[in-house]
Order: structure tokens, then sequence, then C-alpha cells
């Protein structure tokens, strides 16, 4: 009799638990069913009534119902927490099409990105980042780079003068006598820096760009080495093998003097416009110290040796990009500087 | 000179260019010459209604030939030359070829009517290689022809004969005096006197060599010294001998403000610096530089003094740069030449002028002053010292075979090591030192002959550039936030320079610029990204620019002070981006402080503001007054990177985690609207005394219910112990204090 009683209840409660239309309803159910004052509860106060036998017996009948109901419960409340949480996600759309708020990135200066490259490089291959002046004395602009006074070598920079006697350096080189005289040697450096002609400009022509002076002075330095880390450096640079040659070139500060050209990008050396039919083109000049800027410095020519160059930074990143007009680098229009 | 010589000019322009100097391309002339031939005009008849003739012509080996010619000088008798082309009708006459002008044979330039000549021999098609002049300043041999001779015949290994034959100088007493002043300045002077000389058109193989190099033909005395400065790089001067005063000739120092009248037609003021060559008279020619036009040759002229001679280098570079007048000459003396060479030159003029000018007499002997000349000390080159610096070894009869062929002479003086001599022409600036050799033998071998090799050296970390990277680092910080680099030059124009407070007067002024506009060196680099936000205005409604780049300050002695900045500007149509640039400033400056500052010019009156970092001011902060940018608002910072890279870098220290839990208040101020934040903030701070662990900013607002003209501002302050809790009684204690402190000053606070 009571076993049915409660068989019924249970199944009444189950129907009611699946009926719920919300958590609240569902609340209701429980506090009927199994709350401390619910139908199981009053049930199980008149048990006192019944033989211990029976009422061990109803009591695990009565605990049943209570764990069926309480599953039961407990699973549809999971079931509203679950839509709850669809609905929530679901409103909670958004377009990703639309633009992150904020500025976009930046850009870095064509020349700084490329000389930058080029720090990393020489750095990595143990030498050091060495700055100088932009406004220099003669001495170190000329006469310390073995061109003294009246030198025919002068007349082929042409040099801006400022008023007190110092002008604007023609050359990075310069910083090699002051890497030189400061570090001593042996010695490895690169200054790369803005130097200054005195020209006009023109889309090919420029009176301000950038050069990257290299040197090394050790004890033993000869043109096989020049000839490696040049091959190494534009190999870098283009990304890609190059074929280099030397061939005489005249520049006061160096002994052997050298040009370096590469085998023409573009044609790869039969001939094209790019490299005037040569299929070589002309990229930097470079050589061997001439003793007597290292006499100059302080070094003694007999126990140590080097090699400089110079390289274009101008001149390599209008390669680099396909830049066609020298002049965008300086105009600081936004159109230019954003596509780098 | 190579009789040898059978490369055509495109091989051999390639073998100078890799083993001497840079060539800079091939001319191809007198290509018409190919097939010209000698023909004389025999009949001549007008063509109706033209001023072209029919003319008949004998070309000897082509026969008689017809041709339509428009020449003034087509006349019967005439000499001329003949050259085939295809045959066609001209005003209704069929022309078979053409009767050529000195100009289109390529023989001289003159067009205005067709060659009048005796011969074509030394005519033929020819090629001239230009060569790079930058590439041979150290090589003054090479500024004649002679000299690229020598370096052509040791390429190919052929010989090389002397076209100066010391044997047909005059012997005996000279016809003039030589007295030279100074023999610093003219090591040496030499000279001849010519009678019953001819001045006629020089020969037309003469006119076609020097027309082919690019000179001028003008008669056959001028041609002769020009053709000898082109062949031996020596170069020479005539004078009219009948138009000197004296026969002295002073080679000496100019007077101060001595008048000198050149063969261009132009009068010059000289001055004491200026070497003058003259008679007693006074200046007859600028030396080194350029002869005068009193004593030009001229067709009167029947006795010439020849001269060549020597000059100092520098003297004539300098001359020649103040008086802006640089000369075939100039160029030559101004590369160091060879005091040996003026009597080859000379000797070269004997043999010419007998050719070009029949008749011609020496008269007396050679005069011929100089310095004592010493032979340069012979250079050591060992082999071991050519390998070190080549990176490869070289035989030591192949290095004894170039540099024979290039004129040195060699001994072994020991195993190993050579005695080497240089040659006279290669020693008045060129050759002097061990090194000097290595390039002659390197370049010979061939460069293309050493193979790249890496160095042993030992792995070390180089020395770091700490202000380099500090400045990349801004760059990142600059370029992450949006902004795009931009470089400016370092020049700035007067005008620039007051729009933004500067003096012109105070700046590093260029003294050859390039424009008006370019004189100053830059002191700021505010003018140059003012300049980017005017420009980029005109295409962008917002945008954000900065440059890193060097203030260049006036010192009172030595180099300026070249200081790096960054100039960041952040520019929109609508809204001021001060608090962005704010914000960007604070990540590069953490804890700065923005002090409103007292608005310059060129600045908003009422937004313009210091930043303060580590107890020192480290640039400003400010919109540009609205008459500087009238499209929009250019919020705008600029920064002294050599101060704060100086004020960086400090080690930071790690403070171990509080283990006892802070608490947090807030209060809010009332403070008149324009009552600055920061002031408040900070004697909030200094009244909460040592527990205050942070203060916040929270927000501000005016309008009902405060009172109007006033604003309430509030903080949240946290507040804590490293070595316990708090009560809450001392926490009220902190809060008390501060709005009783705060009322003593006249704040109210809404609590
Ligand atoms: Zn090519």
């Amino acid at each position: 009799m009571l076993d049915e009683s409660i068989q019924e209840l249970a199944s009444r409660c189950l129907a009611r638990i699946a009926a719920a239309g919300s958590p609240e309803a569902l609340e209701a159910v429980r506090v009927d069913a199994v709350g401390r004052k619910g139908a199981l509860a009053e049930i199980s106060k008149g048990m006192g009534k019944l033989t211990p036998e029976e009422r061990k017996r109803i009591g695990q009948v009565l605990n049943a119902a209570k764990q069926q109901l309480e599953a039961a419960l407990d699973a549809r409340k999971q079931e509203f927490g679950d839509a709850a949480l669809r609905a929530r996600l679901d409103a909670e759309w958004v377009d990703l099409t639309l633009p992150a708020p904020g500025p976009r990135r930046g850009h870095l200066h064509p020349i700084t990105r490329i000389q930058r490259e080029l720090e990393d490089l020489f750095v990595s291959l143990g030498f050091t980042v060495l700055d100088g002046p932009e406004v220099e004395t003669e001495y170190y602009n000329f006469d310390a780079l073995n061109m003294p006074p009246d030198h025919p070598a002068r007349d082929m920079q042409d040099t801006f003068w400022l008023d007190g006697g110092n002008l604007l350096r023609t050359h990075t080189s310069p910083v090699q006598v002051r890497g030189m005289e400061h570090l001593g040697p042996p010695l490895r450096m690169i200054a790369p820096g803005r130097v200054f002609r005195n020209e006009s400009v023109d889309a090919s022509h420029e009176h301000t760009f950038y050069q990257l002076e290299g040197m090394m002075i050790d004890r033993d330095v000869s043109v096989a080495h020049l000839l490696y880390f040049m091959k190494t450096l534009l190999t870098a640079i283009f990304q890609r093998d190059v074929t280099v040659r030397l061939r005489p070139g005249y520049f006061p500060f160096v002994e052997p003097g050298f040009e370096l050209d590469i085998r023409c990008l573009i044609c790869g050396g039969p001939g094209c416009p790019v490299c005037k039919h040569s299929g070589w083109v002309e990229l930097l000049p470079c050589g061997l110290v001439n003793p007597n800027v290292l006499r100059i410095s302080g070094i003694d020519p007999e126990k140590w040796g080097g090699f400089a160059f110079g390289l274009g930074l101008t001149r390599l990143v209008m390669m680099r990009y396909g830049i066609d007009d020298i002049r965008h680098l300086q105009g600081g229009d936004l159109r230019f500087l954003e596509q780098f | 000179m190579v009789p040898g010589l059978t490369e055509t000019a495109g091989p051999l322009e390639r073998l100078i260019t890799m083993k001497t100097a840079e060539c800079e391309g091939i001319e191809e002339t007198g290509a018409l010459l190919a097939e010209a031939c000698v023909a004389r005009v025999e009949s001549v008849e007008p063509i109706p209604g033209s001023h072209n003739v029919k003319a008949v012509v004998d070309a000897g080996p082509l026969g008689m030939k017809t041709v339509v010619c428009g020449a003034p000088n087509c006349r019967p008798g005439l000499l001329t030359a003949y050259v085939p082309l295809d045959k066609k009708v001209v005003q209704g006459v069929e022309s078979d070829g053409m009767l050529a002008s000195g100009a289109e044979l390529g023989i001289n330039r003159d067009h205005a009517g067709i060659v009048e000549l005796g011969s074509l021999e030394g005519c033929a098609p020819d090629a001239a290689i230009e060569i790079d002049n930058k590439s041979i300043t150290h090589r003054p041999d090479l500024w004649g022809h002679h000299g690229m001779a020598r370096e052509v015949a040791a390429i190919l290994g052929l010989e090389l004969t002397d076209p100066a034959r010391l044997d047909l100088l005059p012997q005996g007493p000279a016809a003039v005096t030589v007295r030279i002043e100074d023999f610093d300045l003219c090591p040496r002077y030499s000279a001849l006197v010519f009678e019953n000389v001819t001045v006629q058109p020089s020969p037309l193989w003469l006119q076609y060599r020097l027309t082919a190099i690019g000179l001028n033909p003008i008669n056959n005395i001028v041609d002769m010294t020009n053709f000898v400065m082109a062949e031996l790089a020596q170069p020479m001067h005539a004078f009219d001998a009948d138009l000197l005063h004296g026969d002295t000739i002073f080679i000496r120092a100019a007077k101060p403000g001595e008048a000198f009248r050149a063969l261009n037609g132009e009068s010059y003021t000289l001055e004491a610096s200026h070497l003058v060559i003259a008679d007693s008279a006074g200046a007859i020619a600028l030396a080194g530089v350029i002869g005068g036009g009193d004593s030009a040759i001229s067709e009167k002229t029947t006795r010439v003094v020849l001269e060549s001679a020597n000059f100092q280098a520098s003297s004539v570079r300098k001359t020649s740069s103040s008086l802006k007048l640089r000369t075939d000459a100039s160029m030559r003396f101004e590369k160091a030449q060879d005091p040996v060479n003026t009597v080859r030159g000379l000797a070269r003029a004997v043999e010419l002028l007998r050719e070009i000018s029949p008749g011609i007499r020496l008269v007396g002997g050679l005069a011929d002053e100089m310095r004592e000349m010493t032979a340069p000390p012979a250079i050591e080159l060992s082999l071991e010292w050519l390998e070190r610096k080549m990176g490869r070894a070289t035989e030591p009869s192949e290095v004894r075979r170039i540099l024979r062929s290039l004129a040195f002479g060699v001994s072994e003086a020991q195993p190993g090591v050579f005695s080497v001599t240089v040659p006279s022409w290669r020693a008045t600036k060129d050759v002097d030192i061990k090194d000097d050799l290595v390039e002659e033998v390197g370049r010979m071998v061939g460069y293309d002959s050493i193979t790249p090799r890496a160095p042993l050296l030992p792995a070390a970390v180089p020395p770091g550039n700490a202000a380099r990277r500090f400045q990349h680092d801004v760059r990142n910080l600059f370029v992450d936030n949006g902004f795009t680099e931009v470089y400016n030059y370092s020049f700035l124009s007067e005008e620039a320079a007051r729009a933004f407070g500067l003096d012109p007067a105070a700046h590093i002024r260029v003294t050859n610029p390039i424009a008006s506009n370019q004189e100053l060196m830059r002191a700021s680099l505010l003018p140059g990204i003012w300049k980017n936000i005017t420009g980029n205005a005109r295409h962008r409604e917002s945008f954000r620019l900065f440059e890193i780049g060097l203030e260049i300050h006036r010192r009172e002695q030595g180099l300026p002070e070249e200081i790096p900045h960054l100039v960041a500007a952040l520019y929109d149509r609508q809204d001021g981006g001060i608090f962005e640039l704010k914000r960007v400033a604070e990540c590069l400056l953490p804890g700065a402080r923005t002090v409103p500052a007292e608005a310059r010019d060129y600045e908003h009156a009422a937004r313009a503001a210091e930043i303060h970092w580590k107890g020192a001011v480290v640039g400003r902060l400010f919109e540009l007054h609205p008459r500087m940018v009238d499209t929009g608002r250019a919020a705008i910072l600029d920064l002294d990177l050599r101060l704060i890279e100086s004020l960086s870098g400090e080690r930071t220290k790690y403070t171990p985690i509080r283990r006892y839990p802070s608490s947090a208040f807030d209060l809010s101020v009332i403070a008149p609207l324009r009552e600055q934040a920061g002031k408040l903030e900070g004697a909030i701070a200094g009244f909460a005394g040592p527990l205050l662990e942070a203060i916040q900013f929270v927000r501000q607002y005016s309008g009902p219910p405060l009172v109007e003209g006033t604003k309430s501002v509030s903080f949240r302050l946290t507040v804590g112990s490293p070595e316990r809790t708090l009560s809450s009684e001392e926490i009220a204690a902190i809060r008390t204090t501060i709005i009783e402190r705060m009322r003593d000053l006249g704040y109210e606070l809404r609590v």
C-alpha cells in the first residue's frame, strides 16, 4: 500500500519535472517533492507506526525514490543551464569583419630597415657598430684619409663647407679613423650614417644620402679576406648567391683600391639596360687600408693590416625596392613611406 | 706605340677596365673614312632653282662620279674627299655618292664646306676609348696616350715603342734665358726657339686625331702642342717670340693686383699665390694653366718660343681653382707630372714641327733650368708580404715580368725579396711604398685569381653601441604604436628657423649652400616635421609620423654638438591627439610627469607642457598653434634622446610580494575647473603618509549638482603595510588626515 503511493508520488513528480518550463517551476517541484516539508518527507513522518522490518524496507524504497527524483531534478537543471548559456552565446554575436580599433602599425623608413639588417649581419660576424659626427673636421674627412689639402681626389667629393671651417662629412670614412683612434687594433667595425655632397637634386642625385662604412684591422688581412666578407655581405643583402669581381679603383685611403662589381642580377651576365650591357653592376668601392692611414691613426702598418669598404645604402634601397626617384626617401610623403 | 696590337676596341676596353682604369665607353670615329678617297672636282654645273650644284669628280680608283653637292667651295680643280653611297635622286639629278666636309668625316669640326685636302693619309676609321678621369687621378702618366700604351703593352705582353727621340734636341747655348724664382713651384722649365715658322692649318691626320679626342684643331703650332700634351701628358705652350719683351723668361710669383689677359679673352687680376711666366714687361702666361693673349700664335707669327715645363701640382690646382679656370694643362699638372718629361715633349715637338711647318729652323740650343733631381729610393718588396696582402702566392718570375713590363727596375736583393726602382713618371706621387707594388702585381695577375677565404678570428662579442640600440628600441615603440618614420634634410631656411622661434644667427651656416633656403644646419627637427604635417594633411585626414635625427648646435669652438632627438606628430582633422601622444611617451618614459609650461609662439597657448622624467626635463609635448596648421590639430612630442638614454638602463631590483593584504578607498576632491589633477594627486599623496602604496586617478566630473566652475576629481588610494594587515581604524585615520589637510588647503571633499 505504502509502496504503491510512493511509486505513484515518484512518477507524478517525474512528470512535473519533465514539464517544468523554467528554473523557477523546477524549484517549486523540488520543494514539493524532496524539500524538507515535501511529499517524501511527509511520508517518512508516518513511518513511526511501522514495524522495524517494514520501516527499514520502506526507508530504502523512499531513499531510492528520492535519489531518482534528485537525479532528474539535476539533469533538468543542467538542461536549463545549458540552454541559458547557449542563448547568451548566441546573443553575444559580433561582426568580426569589423576593423579593430586603435592605430595600425607604423612603418620604418626603408633605409632604417636595410641599415638594421646590415647592422645585425655584421654584429653576428663580430663587428661593432660605430657612430661619427655628421659635421666633421677637414682633418677627419680628408687629411687623415690620405687626402692632404690640394689633393686632387678632394675634387671628386663636392663638399659642403660650414662657417668656422668645418664641413659636412662627404663619406662615412672618417669613422674609420675615429674607430682606429678609440678602439685600436684588432678592430672590426661598421659605421652607417648620413653623408652630404654638394650636388643638385634630381631623380637620381641627392645632396643627402646614406652609406655604410666597414673596416677590419688585424694581423694578416688580405684581398682574399676582403672578398670573403664582401661575398657574405652581398649574399645576405640580395638573398641569393652573387658573383663578384674586383677591378682597380683609386681611393686615397686604400692601397690597393678596388671597385667591386656584381654580376647583373637582372640579366645574369649577357647584358641589359640596367648593367649598361656590360653584364656587371658597380656596387661598392673597397680596398686594403693604406698604410699611411694606419700610421696617421697610430697603428703600425708593418704589424697590422686591414680592409675597408663603403656601401651606398641609398643606392641599395633603391635597387632592392625598385625606387625610381631618390627624392622620395627624404620627401616625408606617407603614401611612399607606408609601402615599406 | 704598341706595334703588335691586334685587339679591337671592345676587348681592349674590357682589359683596361679590369687591369688599369675604368672605361666609360667607346666612341667610333671616322666611319665614313673606311670608303672615302681623294677626288678631284672636274666640272661644276648649277642646278636650276637650287643652291646645290651638280659636280663631276674624278674619284681615282672608283672612277668618274656625278654627285649633287651643296657646299659653297665646290669648284673645279678642288681636291676633296669622295664617299661612295647608294645612288639617290636629288632635285632631279642622280647623285652617286657624296663629297664630304671635315665634320662629316670626323676629321675636324668644319662643316662650312667640303674638305679641301692634299691626302687622306693617316685618316681611317678608329675608335676612342673614354677613360673615367676619376680613376686616373693618381696616375699622371695615364693623362697621355703613351702612358696608356705602356699599360696595354704590359697587359698583352707586347713591345712598347717610344715616340720621343731625345737625339733630336739641339746642342749649344740657348737663345732664351730662363730664370726660375722658386724651384719648389717650378721644378723644371725647358724651352726651344724656332724661326721661319709657317702658321697654317694642320695636316688632316693631325686634325683628325685631335678631333677624335675632343680637341678643336686651331693651327699647326697650337695643334702640335696639344698633340704632344695628349700623347706624352706634357702640356706645352707656344709664344710668338716677336711679341715677347727681352730674351729672358721669368718664372715668378705674380705681383698682387697684376693684370693678365689670357688666351680665352678673359682678363684676370692676379695674387701673389699665382705663379706666372713673364717677360721683362709682365706676365705672358699663367703657369701650368693658360697662355697669354698678347703673345699668342697668329698667322703673322714667324718665330716661336716653345715652353715645356713642370709645375708644382698643388700650386697649379690652387691657381686654377681660385680663378675658376680648369684647362687641359692644369688638369694634368695637378696630378703631379714628371719633370723628366719636359725635354721629351720638346724632342717630340721638333720632330712634328719639321713635318707640319716645312722650312722651320731651330735657333740655338735647349734652354733647360731645373732643380737637381734625385732618384727615389728603391722599394723593398718581399714575396711573403705580397702573398700576405693578396691572399695568394705569386711566382717570383711572374712578379719580375710584371714589374719590368711597367718599367720598374727589379733586382732580387736576397732570395724572395726584390729591390724595385720606380720609373720617374710613377715616382711623383703615385708609387712610393711596397703596397703600391702589391697593386701593380695584383691588377696584372688579375684579382679574379684570388679565392675568397674566411679569416681565422677569435670568437668574441663585439663592443655594443648602447645609444644606437636605444634609438632602434624607440623606433620600434613608435612604429608599434602606429607612427611612420620619416627622414628630413639637415638643412633649414632662415624663415623656417624663425617660424620656430630660433635665431638664424645662432645656427651653423653652410657657406656654399645648394639654395638659399638650405643654408642653416637644423638646430631643431620641428620645422621638418611641420613640413611633413602640412604636406601629408593634403592627402590624409589623420596620421602619425616621427623622425629620429640630430639637432646640430653651435659650440664656442671645435665641432658642434649633435644631439639625437625624437619628434613625433599625431595629426587629425578633428580631434586632438595629445593624450594619445602622452600615452606613447609614457610607454617610453614610465613614471614621466607632464608639467604644463608657458607656451612658445608656435605652440597652442593652452596646450603645452614639459616632460619631466627622473628629475630632468627631457622634452616637450604640445599642440601646434592653429595658425601653423589650419586644417586640423597636430600634437607634437619632442624628446632629447641623448638625455633619456643617459637616464635609462637602471637595473631593476626585485621587492618581495607583500604578504599582507592592502586596502583601497576612493576620495573625490572638489576643485576649480582649471585646477590640475596632477597637483591634487601630489598633495593627496603627500598627506597619505608612508603607508600609501599607490594613488590613481579614477575620473573627473563637472555639472549638477556641483557648483558651476568647479569639478570633482576622484582618486583611488591603496594603503598597506609590509608587516601587518592594517586595521580599519588605521585606514580611517589616514583618510581623515587627508580630508582634513585638504580642507586646510581650501578643498572640499565629497564623501
Ligand atoms: Zn644586365
